[in-house]
């Protein structure tokens, strides 16, 4: 038996010229390389949600975000070539792969490798496929060549992978999902549903501050917002006796909504806002508007941001479908409800349905007014009393990491806006960078005093698909009229950014790059002093270039 | 070395403190030098009322999403030879062995008397209140009313109710819900019919609420009690409230700085006149007799620099009320072998069905006839 296998596998490398050591050693590289390049790219299909293309999508990032990977891609691009005809040269392919591209690391800084259940069937999976390359390429007769092009092709074989597991985790999963409904049901809380490319987690949080503490109310934890997330936040933090249950939920794509909202059907949908944010994943902003718009076909109350002219046309056939509408506004006091700021940004005004409500009400600081209508409108919706909802107003907590101000022992203002990834909430940010107090002058002007810094860091934006670069161009230019320094993180929107900078013609702005977050922190630290002002705009994670 | 448990979590507004608690609690007891070091079971109560174990060396960030990584599921039955046991691939798997467990949850049944009795319903000694000492803390009309039958000097409190007279007493009042720990749901208001209002909104007062008078110039006292393996009184600490515009010491100051109860400012031992502390001392003593106390509990008091007025009782206090025991130093171990000792030692439960013989029902006839 095992003769004959033996004989088989001769048979099948014999014309492989592997009586030629070198090749074999060849192939021992090329799969070798395929372990710290596995590992490397599992680690990105981890943080990127193991969707299917994000691996190769980084991939195609990281090899030309640098001469040097650029070069070092070419390169091996060029060695799996000529290894056809001569094995050795193979070998540099391996190296390559095992050690590039420079600057993602197998371990990762902000987010390591974590061996959950799903990523070690991941790991098998892509396995396989390395070897079902090598097993073709043995029959075929091309062991050293295949052993290359396997090493060379690990991103599209993490990215099969995870096409091929998916459907598999989606069947996994089902019990959790089937004992998460099976709560709600028990539970019975009223369900209040937010979605929107942006804003989802500051609603979410107005939504819980307003209710209580009238309501017994849970609301999923930050980024609890796909299928998996949702009945993990129904199992293990939906107690009993909730009554309101605030549910964000995210969408990578069309049906995914409709598919949350089949088993955790809202009773009040709530859009906060349409913007380009993951532009890459649905091709044009039309399609985001159809797959947040699923979140309103069961319910019975909508509650949605008509600033945007889209969300606007949505209400009107949400209303003409017989649904109790709710219009939120940040501009139009005949709204439903209508949150405006005062011309100095620190205080909100709010109506209802032209009726004041509330006036001169003090907000932490980057508090978006069209977040807090829609909150205040599904408050409204649930009953909460006028009077109290406008005691509620006055403690407002601030939203972590969304514009927080912070004045340094050193006399820095610091602006921390590193959870904001979309370009209105960029020039919110640039605006508050505008108004960063200063020290006061002599004479106790608040005038900003001549040579005070306004820095900005950032890495840019991202997941802006094709619109990406122009936003960033955008986003730079805009620094241009506010900050006297931008710091550029990173590579994955330098260029954009640098464009973008030197398009201002007589523009102050100093520009600097600089690889990694900490270094630009560090830089801060050094160069500012009191009176210096600081936005943090947006942080990417280190599967990022 | 035996096998002992911590439970911590549960379904409550203090969730996250007990977490908090009971992983000082297992990593004190895993980690000190005995040799070798008892083995410690980490019982994780969930926000749902699911039962884990989960690893005693974990951090209190793994707990941010709700059931940490590499936790194991557990049932639990309230039953004679029940108590916890590994969820096996068909029903009921290997039982835990531990001989005794640390009670660490803050508030909702696991200090309201409602673990205790599932504990005593299988037969688990466990550390802390007993079912009746854990109701009695964690209401506050009932404990209060016991404090005044031992003629100790309190605030007046009373039931505040959706119809009836004022109380006699002016406001400013304190509305405090009636049953539950730490001070969520407590409000301040001017003037009756502003508190009477209150019961409509607050979901905290739904199941009872009481009234006091608001006296914003008397201050926090605080006094921990242990009962094994002598009654034993620590230090006499003032917290001090992180914001002096805040109207009362909330649940803010108390365990947002970092590691619980143990992180918050405070003035320990407090700087009083030693009058008011040996009157401090000889109330809460009594109020250990009165309440039946059992554990490690913290006694509030309120004051204004010459008496001592009893607020409240916390029978499970956060941290275990570890810091106060400066005076002479009590190291957090002994604090916990302690506890454990007493689990051991003093059983919470005695069932009996002694005269339960059988006459009557042999003189009892049918059914029918006693209903007809």
């Amino acid at each position: 038996m095992i003769g004959e296998a033996a004989h088989l596998l001769l048979a099948l490398v014999g014309p492989a010229r592997l009586h030629d050591g070198v090749a074999w050693i060849t192939v021992a590289c090329g799969l070798a390389a395929c372990g710290p390049a596995g590992l490397r790219w599992l680690r990105v299909a981890q943080r990127e949600h193991y969707l299917a293309g994000s691996v190769s999508r980084f991939a195609g990032r990281w090899w030309v975000s640098s001469p040097g990977n650029k070069g070092l891609a070419v390169l091996a691009v060029v060695a799996a070539m000529v290894s056809v005809g001569w094995p050795p040269v193979g070998v540099v392919t391996a190296g390559v792969v095992a050690f590039g591209p420079l600057g993602l690391t197998v371990r990762g800084r902000t987010a390591p490798l974590v061996w959950t259940r799903r990523l070690r069937t991941l790991a098998a999976v892509s396995a396989a496929l390395v070897i079902l390359v090598m097993v073709a390429g043995l029959v075929s007769g091309l062991a050293s060549p295949a052993a290359v092009v396997a090493a060379l092709i690990v991103p599209a074989l993490v990215d099969l992978a995870c096409a091929v597991t998916a459907p598999i985790e989606h069947r996994l999963s089902e019990p959790f999902v089937e004992a998460a409904a099976a709560r709600l049901q028990r539970v019975d809380p009223c369900v209040v549903a937010v979605t929107g490319s942006y804003g989802k987690t500051s609603t979410k949080s107005h939504i819980a501050h307003l209710l209580r503490p009238g309501r017994t109310v849970v609301a999923t934890p930050a980024s609890f917002n796909n299928r998996v997330g949702l009945a993990r936040a129904v199992n293990e933090h939906l107690a009993e006796g909730t009554e309101v249950f605030v549910a964000e939920m995210g969408t990578y794509g069309a049906g995914e909504i409709a598919d949350l909202c089949r088993w955790c059907p809202p009773d009040i949908a709530v859009i906060t806002a349409i913007g380009p944010v993951h532009l890459e994943r649905f091709g044009t902003e039309e399609r985001i508007v159809e797959a947040k718009s699923e979140i309103i076909d069961r319910a019975a109350t909508v509650v949605l941001q008509v600033d945007d002219k889209r969300l606007a046309v949505l209400a009107d056939r949400a209303a003409a479908d017989g649904k109790r509408v709710l219009r939120c506004s940040a501009v139009d006091p005949a709204a439903d409800v209508c949150v405006e700021r005062s011309p100095d940004g620190t205080r909100l005004s709010v109506h209802t349905v032209g009726r004041r409500l509330a006036d001169g009400v003090r907000v932490p600081s980057g508090l978006q007014p069209t977040n807090l209508a829609c909150a205040i409108a599904v408050a409204l919706a649930l009953g909460v009393e006028r009077g109290e909802l406008v005691a509620r107003l006055g403690h407002l907590p601030a939203v972590e990491h969304r514009l927080e101000a912070v004045r340094a022992p050193t006399g820095v203002t610091i602006l921390d806006d590193t959870y904001n990834a979309n370009p209105a909430g960029a020039a919110e940010a640039l605006a508050m960078l505008d108004r960063a107090p200063a020290d006061r002058a002599p004479d106790g002007s608040p005038e900003r005093p001549a040579g005070r810094r306004r820095v900005v860091v950032t890495p840019g934006m991202v997941e802006l698909g094709r619109r990406q670069a122009e936003e960033n161009r955008r986003l730079a230019a805009a620094c241009a009229g506010v900050a006297t320094d931008l710091l550029v993180v990173g590579r994955t929107n330098r260029r954009a950014l640098m464009t973008g900078a030197a398009s201002v013609p007589g523009s102050p702005l100093r520009v600097r790059r600089v690889g990694r977050r900490d270094q630009a922190v560090a830089w801060v630290r050094q160069s500012l002093g009191s009176g210096d002002a600081v936005l943090y705009e947006n942080d990417l994670p280190d599967h990022y270039p | 070395m035996p096998e002992v448990a911590v439970i911590f979590g549960g379904p409550s507004p203090e969730h996250d403190v007990s977490v908090l608690t009971g992983l000082q609690a297992a990593r004190a007891l895993a980690g000190r030098s005995d040799r070798p070091p008892p083995s410690v079971r980490s019982l994780f109560w969930s926000k749902t009322g699911e039962w884990y174990e989960v690893d005693p060396g974990l951090e209190a960030d793994s707990f941010l999403e709700g059931v940490p990584r590499g936790a194991v599921g557990l049932q639990f039955t309230a039953a004679p030879d029940g108590g916890f046991a590994e969820q096996g691939r068909r029903g009921r798997g290997k039982p835990l062995a531990f001989d005794a467990a640390l009670v660490c949850c803050h508030g909702g049944p696991g200090e309201d008397g409602t673990l205790q009795a599932a504990l005593d319903l299988a037969a688990v000694p466990y550390a802390g209140p007993t079912v009746a000492g854990a109701a009695i803390g964690m209401d506050k009309l009932g404990s209060g009313a016991l404090v005044a039958t031992a003629g100790l000097p309190a605030l007046p409190r009373v039931l505040l109710r959706p119809v009836g007279d004022p109380p006699d007493f002016p406001g400013p009042y304190i509305v405090k819900p009636r049953f539950g720990g730490s001070s969520i749901g407590i409000e301040v208001v001017e003037d009756f019919a502003t508190a009477r209002a209150r019961l409509a909104v607050n979901r905290h007062l739904r199941s009872g609420a009481v009234l006091e008078p608001y006296r914003p110039e008397l201050t926090d006292l605080q006094v921990a009690v242990r009962t094994w393996p002598q009654l034993e009184l620590s230090a006499i600490e003032r917290p001090i409230r992180a914001d002096t515009s805040s109207d009362i010491l909330d649940y803010r100051d108390k365990y947002v700085p970092g590691e619980g109860m143990a992180g918050a400012p405070r003035e320990l031992p407090a700087d009083i006149p030693s009058e008011l502390e040996k009157e401090i001392r000889q109330a809460s003593e009594r109020i250990a007799d009165v309440t039946g106390m059992r554990g490690v509990a913290r006694i509030d008091f309120l004051s204004d620099g010459r008496e001592a007025l009893v607020n409240e009782i916390n029978t499970i206090p956060g941290s275990l009320a570890r810091y106060l025991w400066v005076n002479p130093p009590l190291p957090f171990t002994t604090l916990l072998d302690d506890l454990l000792a007493e689990a051991r030692a003093r059983p919470t439960h005695a069932y009996s069905a002694e005269g339960a013989d059988g006459t009557v029902l042999r003189a009892a006839g049918s059914i029918a006839g006693k209903l007809g």
